[in-house]
C-alpha cells in the first residue's frame, strides 16, 4: 500500500535546498543588513544647535584646525568649546535666535550638549594626531563635511573598513599640508612616506 | 632537570609555604579538586528552565537590540577651556603627600582634570620618582566613595550652615576665656602652613592647647636621640654610603619613615654589572620576619626585648676589635647574650670594624630610646657620623612625643578641663592606647568635633563631625625630614563638601584666607613672595634645595646615656607580643581601601585579613595550625583572632599586625582582619610582656594567595652568593638554560623594528609590591573580593612570588620575584586560542582583543607561568561613580568571560609612539616606561627595545646573571631575571 504519493519523494530534496536558501539568506540579511555599513552610515542626528559645516568649512573656507584646534597634539579631534564659537558670535550675528543655546553656553558654563556621530566601541583607540602626522585627510574618515548641513556618517567605521586603509595605506596619504583639504585628489601612492607603518595587529587599536 | 646547577646542587629546596615544604613528594591534585566542586556548585544553581527562560529572554533581547541604533551620545566640550588642558591628553602636576614622618613627592597624572594615577617626583629627594604601595593606593583614598559628604551633629546630616554657627557660637564663647579648654588634637605635622596658623590660633586663644597623636610614630627615634645627643633629632641615614648595614628590629626598606628613600639608596648598592661589582651587606636582627630581614644577607630571629642586650654585647665586642665606645664601656658591660650565636657578636663586630666610616647601624621605631642611643654612640665612634648618617632637627621642633601628647589630652578629658576638642584627622577612638579610655573620655567634653575624610570610630563618638579634605584636592605644604619646603596643590576640586585642617586652622584663628593663599602666605614668608617665583615652586612641587640644617658629628653625651642604659630591659621569659605596622594598611588609615586589602601581604600572602603570627615552634606548642582561632591575653584585655605560623619569628613572640578589624566608617573592611589595639597599652605600646596565647574552639577561613599559582618546586628565583656567582657568572641560565633547538613550526623575525623586553633584577626587588598595586592603578584591575581569592580568583596582572629557600623553616632565606606576562616569543597560550583573541604583534608583545575572547580559558591553562586571568564574574558591574573616576581612559575596563593579563603597559607603548610620531622622530629609549617600572623604589625593572643595542634593556640583558624564567621548555620569553645574589659574610658559618 502506498500511503504517500510518489511526488513526496522530492521531499528531502525540496528541504535541502529550502534549507540551504534560508541558511543562505540569513547569512546575507546578517551579512548585509547587521553591516555597520548599513547600520551606521547615514546616521545623522538633529544637533542641539543647527550648525552647518557646509557654511562654515565650505562656503566660508574655515580651515577644520579652526576650530578642532587639538587635533594635531591629542588623540580627540576636540568639539570646540563654546569659548570658539563666541570668538566670532559675540561680534557676528550675536543676537540671532539660532544660537540661544551657545548663548546660554557661554552664560552658564554649561556645555553644549552635542551628540556624538563617528562613535567608536569603547575598546577601540583611535588617535586623531597620529594619523594626521602621516598625513591621513579629514575626508579620508569623515567625508565631504564641507557640503553636509548636518553632520552625516559617511563610513562604516568598522574594524574591517579601518583595516583596509591599514593594509593598503599607501593611495591614502597625502601631503601633511593638503590634508584639511576637502578636494585635494592626486593620490597616486608615490608620496608615501617610508617610515608609514600602519599597525595591523590586536594592540595597535586595543588596549 | 635543573639538578646540573654547578655549585650548588639541586639539593636546595624552594618552598612557598609550610604546607607544601611538608607535602613535598605529594601531588596537589586535591586542592584542584575541591576547587572545581565549589565551581560546580555554583553551576547547579542554574537549572535547565531557567537557563531556558534566560536563553530565551536573551534572544528576544538580541534581537530588538540589533535593530536598533546604539543609543545616543553626548559630547561635552568645556564652555571655556581651562588653561592647558587639552582634552584627550594627560597632564602631570607635581604635589606631596605624607607617608609616616616623611613627605614624598608625587606626580600626578591627570585627565582633564580628574587625577588617576600617582608616581614619585623625579625631582623631589626623598622620592627620586621611586613610590611605595600605599602612595599608589592613595589614589583609591581619593576616590572613596564612603568618604563622609556632608557635615552631621550625631550622625544626622547638617548644613554648613549650622556648622558654622554653632561654631561661631563656640569660638565666641570661648574667646570670653582666652580659650580656656580648647583642645585640638591633631596628627604630627610637618606642614609649615600648619604651623603658622597654630601659632595664630594661639594668639588667638592663649589658653587653648594643641596635641597630636600618631599610633605608629618616631617618638622612640626622637626619644633616642634625646639620650644620646640631648635634644630630639630625625635620623637621616645614607644607605647608599653604607657597605655595611646592621638593621635592628628595623623594617626600613617598608614600614619606617622614610622607606621610599632608604629603598632607592639601598638599591642602588645591591646593583650589580658584573661578578667584578661590590655590594653591601645587610645584617638583620628581628622578631618578626619584615619585608627588609627578608633581604638580609644574615639574618638573626630575636626576642624584641632582647636586641638591647644583643646590641650592648655587640658594643663590648667592638671594644675588644679596637672600636671603643667612649664613656659607655661600663655600661655595655655584661649584656645578657646567652643564646646568640657568637658569630653575631664577634664576625659582625669585626665587620663593623673593618668598615669605620662605611658601615651603618640602624634601629627599629619599636625599640625603647636606649638601644636607639647606644646605636648612635656606636655609628659615632665608627666614624659613620655624618658619612652614612647625618640628624635634623625635627620640622615640628616643640612637638611632644605623641604618646605622652594623648595621655595628657586624655587625663585633661577625664579631668573635665577639656570643654570644647577639635580631632584633625586620625582615628584616637580606634587606636589610641586602650588603657586611656579615650572614646570614654570624650563623654566628658561639653563640645566634640572630628574633622575626618570617614565617619569612622572616632567620628561615631564624637558630637560633631566635618568632611575632612584629602590630601590631593586641597593646598597644603610639607616640609622633608631634611627640610625640603614642598606644596601639595589639588589636582581636583573637593569631590565631597569638605575642609582641610589649614581651612578649618583658618576658620578657628579667624582668618578670612583659605586653601592657596593661606599656603602661599606661608610660602612669602620662606622668601617665595614673587608671582614667577611661587609659579616656579609649584611646577616643581619642591624647593631646589634643603633647608634644614644637617648635622654630622654630633658629641655623645655619655653620661646620661650610660643611666639610659643601665635601667633594666623589660625582656623575661614569658611569650612576648611586638605589634607590627601593617605591611598593606599601616596604623588602619588604609583600611577601606580594596587594592590594599586584597593584596597578599608581602610576607604571609594573606590577602583581607591580618592574624597573629607564631613560630613554627610556637605554634607546635600550642597546637595551632594556619587559621586556628587563638586568644591572646596581655593583662586584662584580650583578642581572638585568627593564628598564622610565619617561619623566621623569633620563638616567644608572637607577631599582631595592626590596622585591622575596624568597625566604622567604610564599607568595604567588614570582617577583615582583627583589632589588636585593644591589647596596646600606653605603657607597652610596642613590645608587650607576659602574653599568653591560647587555643580556642573553631577556625578562620584565611585567603591566601600562597598555594595559588604554585610553580611545583622548580628553581625559578633563581639565586647564587657572590662568592658563588664570582666562580660561575651565568649560574641562572645553568639553572633555567635557554633551549636550544627552536620549534618545529616557523619562527618569526624578531630581528627588526622595535621589539619590547623587560629585565628584571631579582636583585634589586625587595618584594615591596609597590610595583603590584601600580599595576592595579594603571590597567583597570577589579579586586574581587575575599571569597573569589579563596577560589583563586584574583585578577592581579602582576603578583609577587615569595619563596622560603633552605632547609631551615625557623631561618629561612627569602626570594622574591614578580611575575607578570612574560611575552614569550613562542607563547603557549596563542597555539590553543580557538578565536585568535591574542596574537603576537610584531613587536614582540602577547596582545589580547578582549571583545574577541570567548572565555574558553585555554590559554589560561596553558600558560605555564599562571600568569592569565579570567573575569569569573562581571567585576566592573556597579562600581561608584567615584570610584569609576580613577580608572585610566587608556585602558579598557573588561567585562565578565574574558581572559586578561599584563600587557607590557602597551596604552603607555602606544602612547609614545603616537607623541614621537607627531614630533617625527623615533622612540628613544626612555620614552617608554612600565607602571611597575615607574613605581619601583629601587630601579629593579628595565623596560625597553631590546634591539636598540644602547637601550638600558638592553645593557641589563647582557648582564650574565640574566635568564629566561623555564627557558627550557621553549617559550623564549622576552622578560628575563637577573639571579638574586647574596652577600653571606664567610666568617659567620657554624
Amino acid at each position: 500500500m502506498q500511503l504517500f504519493p510518489r511526488s513526496l519523494n522530492y521531499l528531502p530534496l525540496a528541504l535541502a535546498v529550502g534549507a540551504a536558501g534560508l541558511g543562505v539568506s540569513v547569512t546575507f540579511v546578517f551579512w548585509y543588513y547587521f553591516s555597520p555599513k548599513n547600520l551606521q552610515v547615514g546616521y545623522a542626528p538633529e544637533q542641539p544647535v543647527d550648525y552647518s559645516h557646509k557654511l562654515h568649512a565650505g562656503d566660508l573656507g574655515i580651515d577644520c584646525r579652526y576650530c578642532h584646534a587639538n587635533v594635531e597634539r591629542s588623540q580627540e579631534a576636540m568639539v570646540p568649546p563654546t569659548q570658539t564659537c563666541m570668538g566670532c558670535h559675540s561680534i557676528v550675528k550675536k543676537d540671532s535666535p539660532k544660537l540661544a543655546a551657545l548663548r546660554d553656553s557661554w552664560d552658564s558654563g554649561n556645555p553644549v550638549q552635542w551628540v556624538r556621530v563617528h562613535k567608536l566601541p569603547d575598546h577601540v583607540f583611535f588617535d586623531h594626531s597620529a594619523h594626521l602626522a602621516v598625513g591621513v585627510g579629514c575626508v579620508s574618515c569623515h567625508g565631504r563635511v564641507d557640503q553636509m548641513d548636518v553632520v552625516r556618517l559617511e563610513e562604516p567605521i568598522s574594524m574591517g573598513w579601518c583595516l583596509d586603509c591599514h593594509r593598503d595605506p599607501q593611495a591614502r596619504l597625502r601631503p601633511k599640508d593638503q590634508i584639511t583639504n576637502m578636494t585635494w585628489s592626486g593620490g597616486d601612492g608615490e608620496l608615501a612616506l617610508a617610515e608609514v607603518n600602519p599597525p595591523e595587529h590586536c594592540s595597535g587599536c586595543h588596549r | 632537570m635543573n639538578k646540573e646547577k654547578p655549585s650548588r646542587s639541586g639539593s636546595k629546596i624552594f618552598w612557598r609555604s609550610l604546607e607544601e615544604k611538608a607535602q613535598a613528594t605529594s601531588t596537589e591534585v586535591g586542592s584542584d579538586v575541591v576547587k572545581a566542586t565549589i565551581g560546580l556548585g555554583e553551576l547547579n544553581r542554574l537549572n535547565r528552565r531557567n537557563f531556558l527562560t534566560l536563553s530565551g529572554a536573551i534572544g528576544t533581547l538580541a534581537g530588538i537590540e540589533g535593530c536598533i541604533r546604539r543609543p545616543a551620545e553626548k559630547i561635552l566640550p568645556y564652555s571655556q577651556t581651562p588653561a592647558d588642558v587639552n582634552p584627550g591628553e594627560a597632564l602631570h602636576y607635581a604635589t606631596v603627600l605624607r607617608r609616616r614622618e616623611e613627605s614624598v613627592g608625587i606626580l600626578a597624572t591627570c585627565y582633564e582634570g580628574r587625577p588617576t594615577k600617582l608616581e614619585g617626583n623625579p625631582d623631589h629627594p626623598t622620592s627620586q620618582g621611586g613610590t611605595d604601595l600605599l602612595l599608589q593606593a592613595e589614589i583609591l583614598e581619593l576616590y572613596d566613595p564612603d568618604r563622609a559628604r556632608t557635615p552631621s551633629k550625631g550622625g544626622i546630616e547638617k548644613s554648613y550652615a549650622a556648622f558654622d554657627a554653632m561654631l561661631d557660637d563656640e569660638l565666641g564663647r570661648l574667646l570670653g576665656k582666652r580659650g580656656a579648654g580648647l583642645r585640638i588634637l591633631s596628627q604630627p605635622t610637618n606642614s609649615p602652613s600648619f604651623m603658622r596658623l597654630r601659632q595664630r590660633v594661639m594668639q588667638r586663644f592663649p589658653e587653648a592647647r594643641f596635641h597630636n597623636y600618631a599610633p605608629v610614630n618616631d617618638d622612640n627615634v626622637r626619644a633616642g636621640t634625646s639620650a644620646a645627643f640631648g635634644r630630639p633629632l630625625e635620623v637621616l641615614p645614607r644607605f647608599d654610603q653604607a657597605k655595611v648595614v646592621l638593621a635592628l628590629d628595623s623594617d626600613f626598606l617598608m614600614t619606617e619613615t622614610g622607606a621610599v628613600q632608604a629603598a632607592r639608596q639601598f638599591g642602588a648598592k645591591r646593583h650589580l654589572d658584573s661578578a667584578a661589582g661590590e655590594m653591601n651587606r645587610l645584617y638583620a636582627v628581628e622578631p618578626s620576619l619584615s619585608v627588609t630581614g627578608s633581604n638580609a644577607d644574615h639574618r638573626l630571629r630575636l626576642k624584641a626585648s632582647a636586641i638591647g642586650e644583643y646590641l650592648k654585647g655587640l658594643a663590648a665586642e667592638l671594644a675588644a676589635a679596637g672600636v671603643p665606645i667612649p664613656g659607655l664601656d661600663a655600661a655595655v658591660r655584661g649584656a645578657k647574650v646567652e643564646g646568640i650565636p657568637e658569630t653575631w657578636l664577634k664576625a659582625v663586630a669585626k665587620e663593623l670594624a673593618s668598615h669605620r666610616g662605611e658601615s651603618l647601624v640602624v634601629v627599629g621605631s619599636r625599640q625603647p630610646a636606649a638601644v636607639h642611643g647606644l646605636a648612635h654612640a656606636i655609628n659615632r665612634a665608627l666614624g659613620n657620623s655624618g658619612r652614612t648618617v647625618s640628624y635634623t632637627a625635627p620640622a615640628d621642633a616643640g612637638a611632644r612625643p605623641s604618646l605622652e601628647d594623648i595621655k595628657a589630652l586624655t587625663a585633661d578629658m577625664v579631668a573635665g578641663k577639656v570643654d570644647t576638642l577639635i580631632i584633625l584627622g586620625g582615628n584616637p577612638v580606634y587606636d589610641a592606647p586602650a588603657d586611656l579610655g579615650f572614646g570614654e573620655a570624650l563623654n566628658k567634653v561639653n563640645i566634640s568635633l572630628a574633622v575626618t575624610s570617614h565617619r569612622n570610630e572616632t567620628a561615631d563618638r564624637t558630637d560633631w563631625h566635618l568632611p575632612r579634605a584629602h590630601e590631593l584636592e586641597s593646598w597644603g605644604d610639607q616640609l622633608s625630614r631634611a627640610g625640603r619646603y614642598a606644596i601639595q596643590q589639588p589636582l581636583i576640586a573637593a569631590l565631597f563638601d569638605s575642609r582641610s585642617d589649614l581651612d578649618v586652622l583658618a576658620a578657628l584663628a579667624a582668618s578670612e584666607q583659605r586653601g592657596q593663599a593661606l599656603v602661599r602666605e606661608t610660602a612669602g614668608e620662606r622668601g617665595i613672595a614673587e608671582e614667577l617665583a611661587w609659579q616656579h615652586l609649584v611646577q616643581k612641587g619642591a624647593d631646589e634645595r634643603d633647608a634644614a640644617q644637617i648635622f654630622g658629628g654630633l658629641p655623645i653625651q655619655a653620661g646620661s646615656l650610660a643611666q639610659v642604659l643601665s635601667a633594666p630591659a623589660g625582656g623575661g621569659e614569658g611569650l612576648e607580643a611586638v605589634f607590627l605596622t601593617d605591611n598593606k594598611l599601616f596604623d588602619g588609615r588604609y583600611t577601606n581601601n580594596t587594592w590594599l586589602l586584597e593584596l597578599p601581604d608581602p610576607m604571609t600572602r594573606i590577602t583581607w585579613d591580618n592574624a597573629a603570627l607564631l613560630s613554627p615552634a610556637g605554634a607546635k606548642g600550642l597546637g595551632v595550625n594556619n587559621g586556628d582561632m587563638v586568644r591572646v591575653s596581655a593583662g586584662d584585655a584580650s583578642v581572638e583572632m585568627a593564628a598564622w605560623i610565619q617561619p623566621g619569628m623569633a620563638d616567644g613572640t608572637v607577631g599582631l599586625p595592626l590596622g585591622w578589624g575596624r568597625r566604622k566608617g567604610g564599607s568595604n573592611f567588614h570582617g577583615a582582619g582583627f583589632d589588636v589595639y585593644p591589647l596596646r597599652k600606653s605603657d607597652a605600646a610596642d613590645i608587650v610582656q607576659n602574653v599568653t596565647v591560647e587555643k580556642i574552639r573553631g577556625s578562620y577561613s584565611l585567603s591566601q594567595t600562597q598555594d595559588h599559582d604554585s610553580m611545583e618546586g622548580r628553581p625559578l628565583a633563581v639565586d647564587a652568593t657572590l662568592q658563588e656567582y664570582r666562580e660561575t657568572p651565568n649560574f641562572g641560565q645553568f639553572a633555567s638554560p635557554d633551549m636550544s633547538a627552536g620549534p618545529l613550526w616557523q619562527t618569526q623575525d624578531y630581528s627588526q623594528g622595535q621589539q619590547w623586553g623587560m629585565v628584571i633584577d631579582l636583585n634589586g626587588c625587595i618584594g615591596c609590591s609597590a610595583c603590584a598595586v601600580a599595576c592595579q592603578a594603571e590597567n583597570n584591575v577589579p579586586v574581587v573580593g575575599k571569597e573569589q581569592v579563596a577560589k583563586g580568583r584574583e585578577m592581579h596582572w602582576l603578583r609577587l612570588d615569595r619563596y622560603y629557600v633552605g632547609e631551615d623553616e625557623n631561618e629561612p632565606e627569602v626570594a622574591y620575584q614578580p611575575i607578570g606576562c612574560q611575552h614569550c616569543e613562542e607563547a603557549p597560550c596563542e597555539n590553543v586560542c580557538p578565536v585568535n583573541a591574542t596574537s603576537h604583534s610584531p613587536e614582540g608583545l602577547n596582545d589580547i582583543a578582549y571583545n574577541r575572547c570567548i572565555g574558553t580559558r585555554y590559554c589560561m591553562n596553558n600558560c605555564p607561568y599562571k600568569v592569565r586571568r579570567f573575569n569569573f564574574l562581571n567585576f566592573n558591574l556597579d562600581i561608584p561613580e567615584t570610584r569609576q573616576m580613577q580608572h585610566n581612559p587608556s585602558v579598557t575596563v573588561r567585562f565578565r568571560g574574558v581572559i586578561e593579563k599584563c600587557s607590557y603597559c602597551v596604552q603607555r607603548i602606544q602612547g609614545a609612539r603616537i607623541v614621537a610620531s607627531r614630533e617625527g622622530r623615533e622612540i628613544a629609549d626612555g620614552d617608554v616606561v612600565a607602571a611597575c617600572q615607574q613605581a619601583c623604589p629601587t630601579g629593579a625593572i628595565a623596560f625597553g627595545n631590546i634591539n636598540d643595542p644602547n637601550s638600558a634593556v638592553s645593557a641589563k640583558r647582557e648582564v650574565d646573571r640574566n635568564y629566561g624564567l623555564l627557558s627550557d621548555v621553549g617559550t623564549r620569553p622576552r622578560t628575563r631575571f637577573l639571579g638574586k645574589i647574596r652577600n653571606p659574610n664567610p666568617e659567620m658559618k657554624g
